[in-house]
């Protein structure tokens, strides 16, 4: 009787294993959000060997109300009707043709019959839908997030206010004596900024924006140096561009720092700054601390898409960016001292993704704040103090 | 070779051999006695304690602390209950204190002040103004990056504000005498600190 016992269980074990590896579909649900980060459905999903397959329903739902669908079981054949296309689909089949076979186009995975429906796999929505429509679909797998949003979202409107921007990107460390942190593979905090920061004035620049760059290639740059050019450039914002590291390795994500004498850590008065007295009252970097999380609430927004935790906003006295008269953030990309984050920030994809989010929070906030001849807006409030 | 049989047999030489035996063992174990005794006398005296730490009382009593660390998968820093002889007088107690949160590194916990760091002096002004000068290693010993700053700098101040809450307002971190502006680049300490 023990025996029987025991081989069913081990039996039961089997098809578990069999079950979770092989891909009876595992339920589950994928978010998604359009391009302010809003929720547009939670849709249902099924895995087969791990790769993600929605429901035709969710089209409906996040892309075109009006879609319609055809599905001739005998055959395996799938089409749909959406926003003026014919998109015809194999069931098995990788191979797409669209308005009666105008266009082949191949699918990295085929759609599938999962528990008798028939469904895409997500990419249908990341491949298909930017080369048919002007959209962008990105789908990050750890936060089973789907972002849809316009390719024109992208375009910087060329108006004169945008014209006349100016955007500091600092990108922190510098030179043989300063690397920053590093990983443990070889990864160095210089060097990433530096390509991060080349790649912002690389995109930015043609849609308008002026960006300039405290250092251009990996060379000592110290604090006052850095002060000076942004100060003397009269930009409306900067940002300073870091890598974290921690003596926890559970420790990751992306991180927003704003100076503020009276945030997390507090002086005990207000710091004399390095050009002069408290008496003249001058402006100082915290001055422009509502301006700064403004824009840190619009780089929260648009680069939570990006890791799985949410981004936190950290109020401190800080030295990187103490003495820029203007709005100003320290960006913390990722730790060096955790291995998520280390593989994260080794893929150029990553690094593009998270430059994009910059420009666009730059692209947003900048349409959002009307230039002035003068410093963003000289504020004579003290610096707020946060809880 | 008969007397010689004769003597070994007889019960005299007997009772000497086994007095000399006695005699050997008792010497050598009153030997071995004084020798431990001498060495433990000599393991026994209390180390020098530094000057800033001699007791201005009778013997302390053990009291309870907390020092603010890691845990090995934590995030945030967390209280752990120690118990230290504490002086009366405040800046013999804010030393030991914060020489012992350098110190100690329980089993699955990890110390945010970095390797090698040594606490060269205190001292509490009327202002209730903590300084605490820390040797260089303090800011040489970072490992770079925010959170590894602020998390040396705040293990600091929580452990000091929760032991003192009463008799220390601010603190202000000194590496080698000096003001600083920073342990690593991000976080400005130039100025008494709180939470």
């Amino acid at each position: 009787m023990w025996v029987r016992v025991y081989n069913s269980f081990v039996l039961f074990l089997y098809i578990l294993n069999f079950s979770t590896t092989h891909g009876f579909a595992q339920a589950t649900t994928v978010r998604f959000v359009d391009e302010q980060g809003e929720t547009l459905a939670d849709v249902d999903i099924k895995r087969h060997e791990d790769i993600v397959y929605l429901p035709i329903d969710s089209l409906k739902s996040v892309f075109d109300s009006n879609l319609t669908q055809e599905y001739h079981r005998p055959r395996g054949k799938l089409t749909l009707k959406m926003k003026g296309s014919e998109i015809g689909l194999r069931i098995r089949n990788s191979s797409v043709t669209i308005n009666s076979g105008k266009e082949v186009f191949t699918l990295s995975d085929p759609p599938r019959v999962i528990q008798g429906q028939p469904m895409l796999p997500i990419a249908f929505y990341t491949e298909l839908l930017p080369k048919l429509y002007e959209v962008e679909v990105k789908y990050n797998a750890n936060l089973q997030r789907v972002r849809i949003m316009p390719k024109a979202a992208w375009e910087l409107p060329t108006t004169d206010t945008t014209q006349e921007w100016t955007i500091i990107i600092d990108p922190g460390h510098g030179g043989e004596d300063d690397v920053g942190c590093q990983s443990q593979n070889g990864l160095i905090e210089k060097d990433i900024v530096l390509a991060i920061a080349k790649n912002i004035q690389k995109i930015g620049s043609p849609d308008g924006l002026s960006i300039l760059l405290t250092r251009n290639e990996d060379v000592t740059t110290k604090h006052p140096q850095r002060v000076q050019f942004s100060n003397q450039n009269r930009g409306q914002l900067l940002i300073s561009l870091h890598c974290n590291a921690s003596y926890s390795t559970a420790h990751k994500g992306i991180k927003i720092f704003l100076n503020n004498p009276y945030g997390f850590l507090r002086f005990r008065q207000r710091p004399i700054t390095l050009i002069g007295r408290e008496s003249l009252n001058i402006l100082k970097q915290d001055d422009f601390l509502k301006q700064s999380k403004d824009f840190a609430r619009i780089l929260e927004k648009e680069m939570n898409f990006l890791v799985e935790n949410p981004i936190e906003i950290i109020e401190l006295p800080l030295i990187s960016i103490s003495d820029i008269y203007m709005p100003a953030v320290q960006i913390e990309l990722g730790y060096l001292s955790n291995i998520d984050d280390v593989t994260r920030l080794s893929k150029p994809e990553h690094i593009t993704e998270l430059t994009k989010s910059i420009v666009r929070s730059i692209q947003i906030y900048s349409a959002s704040h009307k230039k002035s001849s003068e410093p963003n807006g000289i504020p004579s409030e003290e610096p707020t103090e946060s809880n | 070779m008969a007397i010689f049989k004769k003597i070994i047999h007889s019960r005299l030489f007997i009772t000497w051999c086994i007095t000399l035996v006695v005699i050997v063992i008792s010497l050598s174990l009153i030997l071995l006695l004084i020798s431990h005794s001498k060495r433990t006398i000599v393991q026994d005296a209390p180390p020098k304690l530094p000057d800033t730490a001699y007791p201005t009382d009778s013997l302390p009593e053990p009291q309870q602390i907390n020092l603010f660390l890691l845990e090995t998968t934590g995030t945030e820093l967390i209280p752990k209950r120690v118990e230290l002889r504490l002086f009366l007088e405040t800046t013999q107690r804010l030393n030991q204190v914060v020489t012992a949160l350098i110190k100690e590194t329980p089993p699955n916990y990890r110390n945010p002040i970095p390797r090698g760091t040594v606490l060269n002096h205190v001292y509490i002004d009327s202002q209730k103004v903590a300084y605490l000068d820390f040797s260089h290693h303090l800011a040489s010993g970072q490992i770079g990056g925010t959170t590894a700053e602020l998390l040396t700098v705040s293990a600091i101040l929580k452990t000091v504000f929760d032991a003192f809450s009463d008799d220390v307002l601010h603190v202000q971190l000194l590496i080698e005498g000096k003001e600083q502006e920073t342990l690593s680049g991000h976080i400005n300490i130039s100025q008494p600190l709180r939470f």
